[in-house]
């Protein structure tokens, strides 16, 4: 855990100890606010003659008394400073963690969210600042501050408090700390599996309707949630528990108070009028004590966050291949993938088996395989993405690496992320110094330019304002285009028509083979629609060629092409 | 404060609010009785008492002190005790108005919020009533009772303390209103700005295939920087409110002080009820900062509340089965209208059918191929027009004997946590284990089942294995085909798979629903040879009805589309 938080602490501690010395003013300005009104009524009650032997107290309790609303405020803020500082470092931090994996996350994890709750986790763990860190710290200064006020004047009572209020200090969160840290955890895991029986659920709700055993799953589901709901209220308990210890000892320590500056009186430290006035102060003081060990009790939610955050650490072990050598000009970009085999880490059968192939300048070639035949692990490997275990793949003489994409290959791949910014700032971001009138001529080509001329604000619309209003289609072409502004001679396509009705797919295969028409492209599809158009159809199984040829050539020779085939043309 | 509109009610909610307000009442006067006694024993050792002799006053406030610190806590666990059983009540409603709601996500309520309602939101409206509701009573009644007590010793400072709650009140909404005022004129770039890190984690995989992701990291940390001076100045407004509240509530502390010394300089005052009144004043405000400072989380638990309230609404009664429908032999659609979100996506459908058979819905994207497939599977019912099942009529397929005799799959079928046997028998829990296999041959998983370790009960689903698109279709196939349900339907089941996937599923439903009626909604126009009879849709209507032969001879919009689809390729 401690990785996480103490690099941010050493790099922001000037700053930390600013807002403590802030929040030490405000503590103090509520505890002098009380002090000194205390001091003010005893003192009046003597009758001075004269209205000015109490004028400093006079303005000294309205000069607390902004001081106690204007120094929390100011804490306020610099204390959000210093966690979205933080906050700033952290996603650095986790977006130099994950950039190399980038390409691994989908084949690895199913829902692919994984990065979604990363982003969360580091936003929640601002919460450990601002709740737990910060007020922590405060309460223990301040704790050390009364104390040795206290000390000044009298060493044994010093002691005294330091016993007392050390219970709240420090016995009561720690003990709270680890009565609840369990139920935190069971909570924790409980809710986790409400809500994954949940989505289940919903997922599957027409099944479950159609088999009619909803009675089932709300009984368990609602067992379950009471299961939650009795941990709950067990920390809820040890909270009134906690609460009436506390309080208990706030209240003897007012009588201590008391009675101790009754005895510095009688001695003749004090004039009597500080009785009241060191009573009322401590008020104020053990108020700001009390949220301690709620502060600490929050620490178990954080673990989980940061644990997640090092489990990404771990298995860095997938990286995308990347190579820094500086990039040449390459006179003649045709693609050579000799005898390459390739196995993801952890899997024993490889999922490319000495695969061989040439692609010369300007052909294009289909890739078929059923879904798992390495389809997709192919276009990784051709955008340099990940290295073959053996064999090699070339582009001209050089070797393919991760450098070469935007320079040499594009890719299209299936579900490309179109960002939340305008629509220009889309398409400009593969290459952000381009022309205004290249980004014209890619929208162009991707025959865009009437849809994007009808918008009012053009390509300064805001990509989410047009979310629901652009279709699948024209979503991927302001993708086709961003990848077109690149200018690369080599173009992989991976899946992008799916999920695309039969015309639009027919007429975006059309546009993108018309706009590439002097690249190479490699597109790896699942259906046939546009196989007649492309040089030339490879189908890949158990991880080598089956099948080779033209459409011509295949459709002659190759009967179950032919089948294949004349059943997805008739769509 | 205390509005009723957002308040809990039903049952056990009346004794709950008076049960608090007992509580309530009785704290205040605790609270008044702590302070005295304190301002007793000081009083009396500022004038010179020995200690023991005010041992009877500080024993006295410390007993009112804890009681009273007791009678807090206590009020909250009975505010906790009412919030979990309200929250159970609601949330078994909730949950079960989702399966009897018919197909909420089919209504465009995603599932994420489906959840995330049923979990946070039944927490946070539970958060409000435990905790907001006791403090909204502490404010009605512990300010009054307080400045009441304080009238009678000292008018004046009874009234510093009445004028400043109207102040406090006035600059917390004139601020707030600033604040929001500020927030919706930046909400756009601040949106932006806040999502951005999310957007570029999302966008990663694409980043890096355009060769960005290196350099995109100076992006990020430009507009976190960004982020931080926007939200800088947003907080520098937004925390004037609480500031207001600090502010004000802490100068009428210190305005009754004052006057209270002015008071004893002159000598109309004495000491004992000065110090009470020192000791009361922050306990006057603190109810009052309590909630000011709660506003938000009162928001949200209200806002919670009522979303779960209309979402329970939204619960239709399954209507009482007057006569049980047979096997469906024959069904007839008349004028059948559905909508959704006001607009028709369906209209005026009419058609009949009787015995098995293979009907194909067709049309282009958009035409209510999947509005058609999820009325008759009860996922939405007709707005208007009549449904007939063995010339019995029904208002809505949504109804338990109906959904026994119809199968569903969809495009992408869901497969639950569980093993691969359950899954299948899903619908007949009670199936054995040969019946599955039985299943699993027929539906030619029986190479793959066999080569796992667990063989049929091998987890899948999200935790378990996880399977290509055309075993997860094959497992949809096998719950239908067991479970023996006389109506298929079918909604793309082939689109998203690749074309030889696709072609041994096309084999292997047109061989083993041969005696069901099925109806396929599909835009892929190879499968209509196998159709016998065919609906053609566009924008909502059935425009054409009758056999591939019968249509492609009409030369009408099922020509047209089926030779489009040809001649593209």
């Amino acid at each position: 855990m401690k990785e996480w938080i103490m690099p941010y602490i050493r790099q922001h501690k000037s700053r930390i100890a600013l807002t403590l010395l802030i929040g030490l003013l405000g503590v103090g300005s509520g505890a002098m606010l009380l002090f000194v009104s205390g001091y003010l009524i005893s003192k009046s009650a003597l009758r001075p003659e004269n209205v000015m032997m109490v004028y400093v107290p006079i303005v000294a309790v309205r000069a607390f008394s902004i001081g106690k609303a204007v120094f929390p405020y100011l804490e306020r803020l610099v204390s959000h400073d210093i966690v979205l500082r933080i906050l700033a470092s952290m996603r650095i931090r986790l977006y130099r963690l994950v950039e190399p994996q980038a390409l691994f996350f989908r084949s690895r994890y199913q829902t692919g969210d994984l990065l979604g709750v990363l982003s969360d986790d580091i936003e929640h763990l601002q919460d450990l600042y601002i709740r737990t860190i910060l007020p922590a710290g405060l309460g223990v200064v301040l704790y050390a501050v009364v104390i040795s006020i206290f000390g000044i004047f009298d060493i044994s009572f010093a002691v005294m408090m330091l016993l007392l209020l050390g219970v709240i200090i420090f016995l009561i969160p720690i003990v709270s700390y680890h009565v609840n840290r369990t139920h935190h955890i069971t909570i924790k895991k409980r809710r986790n599996q409400l809500y994954q029986q949940l989505t289940d659920a919903i997922y599957g709700i027409t099944d479950w309707r159609a088999s009619g055993r909803t009675d089932t799953f709300l009984q368990s589901y609602h067992a379950q949630d009471e299961q939650l709901v009795q941990t709950e209220r067990k920390i809820k308990s040890w909270k009134h528990l906690q609460d009436i210890i506390s309080q208990l000892v706030v209240g003897t320590s007012i009588i201590l108070v008391m009675i101790w500056a009754t005895v510095q009186t009688g001695q003749g430290v004090f004039e009597p009028t500080l009785i009241a006035a060191f009573t009322l102060m401590l008020f104020s003081v053990t108020d700001a004590f009390v949220p301690l060990a709620d502060a600490v009790s929050h620490i178990p939610s954080y673990r989980d966050s940061i644990s997640r955050i090092k489990k990404m650490e771990e298995n860095a072990e997938l990286q995308v291949n990347s190579n820094d050598e500086p990039l040449a000009f390459i006179e003649e970009p045709s693609l050579k993938l000799n005898n390459v085999t390739y196995h993801y880490p952890g899997t024993s059968t490889p999922i490319l088996c000495d695969l061989s192939l040439t692609i010369p300048v300007g052909k294009k070639i289909a890739v078929l395989g059923k879904s798992g035949a390495g389809k997709s692990t192919l276009v990784k490997l051709l955008a340099g993405a990940i290295k073959p275990d053996s064999g090699s793949i070339t582009i001209g003489e050089q070797t393919v690496h991760s450098g070469l994409l935007s320079h040499q290959i594009g890719v299209l791949n299936q579900k490309p992320h179109l960002f939340d910014t305008t629509i220009g700032n889309n398409i400009r971001i593969g290459r952000p110094e381009a022309s205004e009138a290249d980004v014209w001529k890619a929208i162009e080509q991707a025959q865009l330019s009437q849809l994007i001329h009808s918008l009012p604000k053009g390509l300064d619309t805001p990509m989410l304002e047009m979310g629901s209003r652009f279709s699948g289609g024209e979503r991927q072409r302001i993708a086709f285009a961003r990848v077109l502004l690149q200018n690369t001679p080599i173009l992989l396509v991976d899946e992008a028509t799916i999920g695309l009705d039969p015309i639009t797919e027919t007429e975006l295969i059309q546009t993108i083979l018309h706009a590439a028409s002097d690249k190479t492209i490699v597109w790896v599809t699942h259906h046939l629609a546009g196989a007649k158009n492309m040089d030339e159809i490879i189908f890949i199984k158990d991880g080598a060629i089956s099948i080779h040829g033209s459409h011509d050539k295949l459709i002659k020779e190759n009967a179950y092409y032919k089948e294949l085939y004349f059943m997805d043309q008739l769509n | 404060m205390f509005r009723k509109r957002g308040l809990p009610t039903g049952k056990g909610s009346l004794p709950f609010y008076a049960s608090l307000s007992i509580m309530t009442f009785l704290e205040s006067v605790l609270i008044i009785a702590q302070a005295s006694f304190l301002a007793r024993a000081i009083t009396f050792l500022f004038e010179g008492a020995q200690i023991k002799e005010i041992g009877a006053d500080a024993a006295l406030f410390l007993l009112f002190f804890m009681l009273r610190t007791i009678l807090g806590r206590w009020k909250q666990y009975t505010a906790e005790r009412f919030a979990d059983r309200y929250g159970a009540r609601l949330r078994t409603k909730l949950v079960s108005s989702y399966f009897h709601t018919g197909h909420l996500v089919a209504r465009g309520f995603g599932t994420g919020r489906l959840v995330t309602l049923a979990i946070e939101g039944i927490n946070k409206m539970k958060g409000y009533i435990e905790i907001a509701i006791p403090r909204m009573v502490s404010m009605a009644f512990i300010p009054a009772l307080i400045v009441l007590y304080v009238f009678f010793i000292d008018k004046i400072s009874a009234a510093i303390l009445v004028f400043t709650v109207p102040i406090v009140i006035i600059f917390m909404i004139l601020l707030g209103l600033a604040a929001q005022k500020l927030a919706d004129k930046q909400y756009e770039t601040y949106r932006v700005l806040s999502n951005h890190f999310m957007d570029s984690l999302k966008g990663l995989e694409t980043l890096t295939y355009l060769g960005q992701s290196k350099s995109h990291e100076k992006k990020i940390n430009h507009v976190s920087e960004q982020y931080r001076k926007a939200t800088n100045k947003t907080l520098r407004v937004a925390f004037l409110s609480s500031f207001a509240l600090d502010f004000f509530t802490s100068l009428s502390i210190a305005f009754v002080a004052v006057g209270l010394g002015f008071r004893l300089i002159d000598g109309n005052l004495t000491l004992l009820p000065a110090l009470t009144i020192l000791i009361l004043a922050p306990e006057y405000f603190l109810p009052i900062r309590q909630v000011g400072k709660d506003y938000h989380a009162t928001l949200d638990g209200q806002v919670a509340m009522k979303e779960i309230e209309s979402m329970i609404d939204l619960h239709e009664e399954a209507q009482p089965i007057q006569n049980p429908l047979s096997n469906p032999t024959d069904i007839q659609l008349d004028k059948a209208t559905v909508h959704a979100q006001n607009t028709p996506i369906l209209k005026d459908i009419s058609f009949s059918w009787s015995g098995n058979g293979m009907i194909g819905v067709v049309g282009p994207s958009g035409a209510g191929k999947t509005t058609f497939i999820h009325m008759l599977a009860g996922f939405l019912d007709p707005t208007f027009g009549r449904i007939f099942v063995n010339n019995s009529e029904t208002n809505t397929l949504n109804r338990a004997d109906w959904l026994d005799k119809i199968a569903y799959i969809p495009q992408q079928p869901y497969i639950f946590p569980a093993t691969l046997a359950d899954n299948i028998r899903f619908y007949e829990p009670e199936a054995t284990d040969d019946a599955v296999w039985n299943v699993i041959k027929q539906i030619g998983l029986y190479d793959f089942v066999q080569q796992l370790p667990n063989g049929i009960h091998e987890e899948i689903g999200e935790a378990g294995r996880s399977l290509s698109g055309g075993q997860e279709q094959r497992i949809a196939i096998a719950r239908a085909l067991l479970s023996n349900r006389p109506v298929i339907l079918l909604d793309e089941p082939t689109a998203h798979l690749d074309i030889e996937t696709e072609f041994e599923i096309k084999q292997l439903i047109t061989r083993i629903f041969k005696n069901k009626l099925v109806f396929f909604a599909t835009h892929r126009y190879h499968w209509m040879k196998q159709m016998d009879y065919l609906l053609v849709l566009k924008g909502g209507q059935l425009v054409e009805k009758g056999t591939h032969e019968q249509l492609l001879e009409q030369e009408g919009t099922y020509h047209q589309l089926f030779m489009q689809g040809r001649v593209s390729k």
